[in-house]
């Protein structure tokens, strides 16, 4: 046996900058909320319309602001026409440079059809929005329910070559054996759901809809995606914990040989377990007590988003981190320019301002599966009149 | 790393290295990351590189001529030489060990099919190139080479790598690196005429050759003489200097261990 010193090897930087780590948390959260959004809007589940309604403003608002992000991790942003003039069908990423903006547009047709019977109402609205109303609304005609839901599922399949794409782009690449396994998409797809339910969770609170119909929904969503995430990681574990190379092996020995490791490990399977028990807790208890709950869950919210940036960020910037060729770790402090801390803030601020955009000018709280303007009066005012709400108890501004 | 999986690596960069005679015209078939059609280049020639370590005495002079031959910005590097201190555990005894790295050019190169604009192309003679003018910087061939061959140039934003001096090889000379090996370990040439310095060490040296990550299944054609079959992984060494970032994570210097 010999012991082995490395006295000179070249320093190996990141490729991929936190851009990344944004893109894929925005364009998860967009494909996972239409998921959650399609209950009501494409299959016409009365039940799931206050969720389909938070739910259609975070796939809309994250499908806007992924693709700036995507196109910042580019080193040379202005030739992204490139990818359309030198398509190369050979890779994921092609694929993906035409499957997202035909995602876009599917999100967003979905998006004007749901909203356009409200709009159409609002066309009389003083100042910009009833302008914006008038010119987004498109005539008076009623918008069929079965366009609304064509587009819808359209979009829903979409959707699903975008989570086919994003995982498999990265489980194809071998030189990074912690990407390369089977189990990474569907993992991606299950942290998408537990991070869009968590957004909903949040949007009910802070937009003062409050629907416990929709905390009920979500808390069922956490519960399912939570599950699937501990099988999917447990698979994961078991396929490979006896194999010699490959993703589990590169993973024990990081987790054996850096203190950091561990901690990452620790931290993300703690919070997992924890989400799943405070999402039981709950669900669990006798139907007097719920609403107090309930009236918390957005912290749950909170946390849930949190499982979903964080294990992307693992995924995508610390594996960049394991060392192919030389010894140790790489060392990582986050850069505070754009391609560091300024990146991360300035994704989220431009989202925040995506979705103050909608909040001001689109009437996205009488979103429903097509029909007259007619129909959206008379859906607002049933939203009134029911108790679904929990701002007759809270008293939660209410902007709608 | 325990003895079994060892000799299996071993074995497989032995495989692996008689695997890369054989021409591997079966790969072209099209399908989602697999070889896109080779292009431009001598399709009478298959280039490749031989090291062979006994000749290496790790001064870095590849380093430095294909630093400047190939203007990379400071800090990147398309050939290095990683060095390692080797103790023998019971007799005390130390050895240096050079590992000259460079792009493999491999037979099937995990970078090329991933490039989304086909900027990263194989010749047809088999060195692995970039065009930078149409190359959109998006990096997946950097994180798709197991070699870390590839890296980000600063100055230009665009991927760069080694190009076996394809611009030196067309004016009929070495490659900068080859030029300037004080010790000549690195042989470069044509393996497909069988007169070839390369060819016919390839031939007498054949079952001592090995080439790097064989479990990748890159197939590569840089071929390793003198090599020890730990080095063809990621060695199990430590390092000997550890970077000192300050708070905003730039290096302020190193922290030695030994």
């Amino acid at each position: 046996m010999n012991s082995t010193i490395e006295l000179l090897a070249p320093r190996y930087d990141i490729a991929w900058y936190p851009w990344a780590v944004q893109y894929f948390f925005m364009i998860a959260i967009s494909y996972a909320s239409l998921w959650l959004a399609a209950p009501a809007l494409v299959f016409g589940k009365k039940a799931w319309l206050p969720t389909a309604r938070l739910a259609l403003i975070a796939s809309v608002s994250t499908a806007l602001v992924a693709p700036v992000a995507l196109l910042a991790d580019l080193h040379q942003p202005l030739r992204f026409w490139h990818f359309y003039a030198y398509a190369n069908t050979h890779s994921w990423m092609s694929i993906g440079s035409v499957v997202l903006p035909l995602y876009l547009l599917s999100v967003l047709g979905l998006a004007w059809l749901a909203w356009r019977p409200a709009l159409q109402e609002q066309r009389n609205a003083p100042g910009l929005s009833g302008l914006l109303a008038k010119w987004l609304s498109f005539g008076n005609g009623a918008t069929p329910k079965a366009l609304v839901a064509v587009v819808g599922l359209a979009a829903l399949v979409i959707s699903s070559s975008i989570m086919l794409y994003t995982g498999a782009e990265l489980a194809i690449v071998k030189a990074r054996p912690l990407w390369n396994t089977v189990w990474l998409p569907p993992m991606l797809v299950a942290t998408g759901f537990i991070a869009a339910a968590g957004l909903v969770l949040v949007l009910n609170r802070v937009s003062g809809l409050g629907s416990q119909a929709a905390i009920r929904q979500m808390l069922y969503v956490l519960l399912a995606a939570c599950a699937a995430a501990g099988l999917i990681a447990t698979s994961w574990f078991l396929d490979g914990v006896n194999a010699q190379v490959g993703s589990v092996a590169a993973a024990l020995e990081s987790v054996r040989h850096s203190p950091s490791w561990r901690s990452t490990a620790l931290w993300g399977g703690i919070t997992g377990i924890a989400l799943f028990a405070a999402v039981i807790v709950l669900l669990t208890r006798s139907p007097q007590r719920q609403p107090t709950l309930f009236a918390w869950a957005w912290l749950l919210g909170l946390v849930a988003i949190h499982m979903g940036w964080m294990f992307r960020w693992v995924v995508l910037m610390d594996v960049q981190h394991v060392a192919r060729n030389s010894a140790g770790f790489h060392h990582y402090g986050i850069p505070a320019g754009s391609s560091g801390i300024l990146g991360i803030v300035g994704t989220f601020g431009l989202w925040l301002a995506a979705i103050l955009l909608i909040e001001l000018f689109m009437p996205w709280r009488q979103a429903q599966q097509g029909g007259t303007s007619l129909d959206a009066q008379a859906s607002s005012d049933a939203i009134a009149a029911t108790n679904d709400s929990l701002n007759t108890k809270q008293g939660a501004p209410n902007h709608g | 790393m325990d003895a079994i999986r060892r000799s299996l690596l071993g074995q497989l960069a032995r495989l692996s290295a008689g695997a890369a005679l054989v021409p591997l015209s079966s790969l072209a078939h099209a399908g989602i990351n697999q070889q896109p059609a080779r292009r431009e280049g001598d399709p009478t020639k298959r280039y490749g590189m031989l090291i062979d370590l006994r000749q290496c005495i790790g001064c870095q002079a590849c380093t430095v001529s294909c630093h400047i031959e190939n203007a990379a910005p400071l800090g990147q590097f398309r050939t290095t030489v990683s060095q390692y201190e080797v103790q023998h555990q019971e007799t005390g005894e130390l050895a240096t060990f050079m590992l000259p790295r460079l792009c493999n050019h491999c037979e099937n190169p995990p970078c090329v099919p991933v490039c989304p604009v086909e900027a990263t192309y194989q010749q047809q003679d088999g060195i692995v190139v970039v065009d930078s003018d149409r190359c959109v910087g998006c990096a997946y061939c950097v994180n798709a080479c197991p070699y870390d061959a590839r890296f980000i140039n600063e100055r230009t934003q665009t991927a760069d790598k080694c190009t076996f001096c394809a611009h030196r090889l067309e004016a009929g000379l070495l490659p900068a690196c080859v030029e300037s090996c004080v010790g000549g370990a690195r042989i470069i040439g044509d393996m497909r005429d069988p007169d070839s310095q390369i060819s016919r060490m390839m031939r007498e040296h054949r079952d001592a050759l090995m080439v790097l990550q064989p479990e990748k299944n890159t197939i590569p054609q840089v071929f390793y003489l003198g090599m020890d079959e730990r080095f063809t992984t990621r060695p199990t060494a430590e390092p000997v200097a550890l970077e000192v970032l300050d708070p905003h994570g730039q290096e302020m210097g190193y922290e030695f261990h030994h």
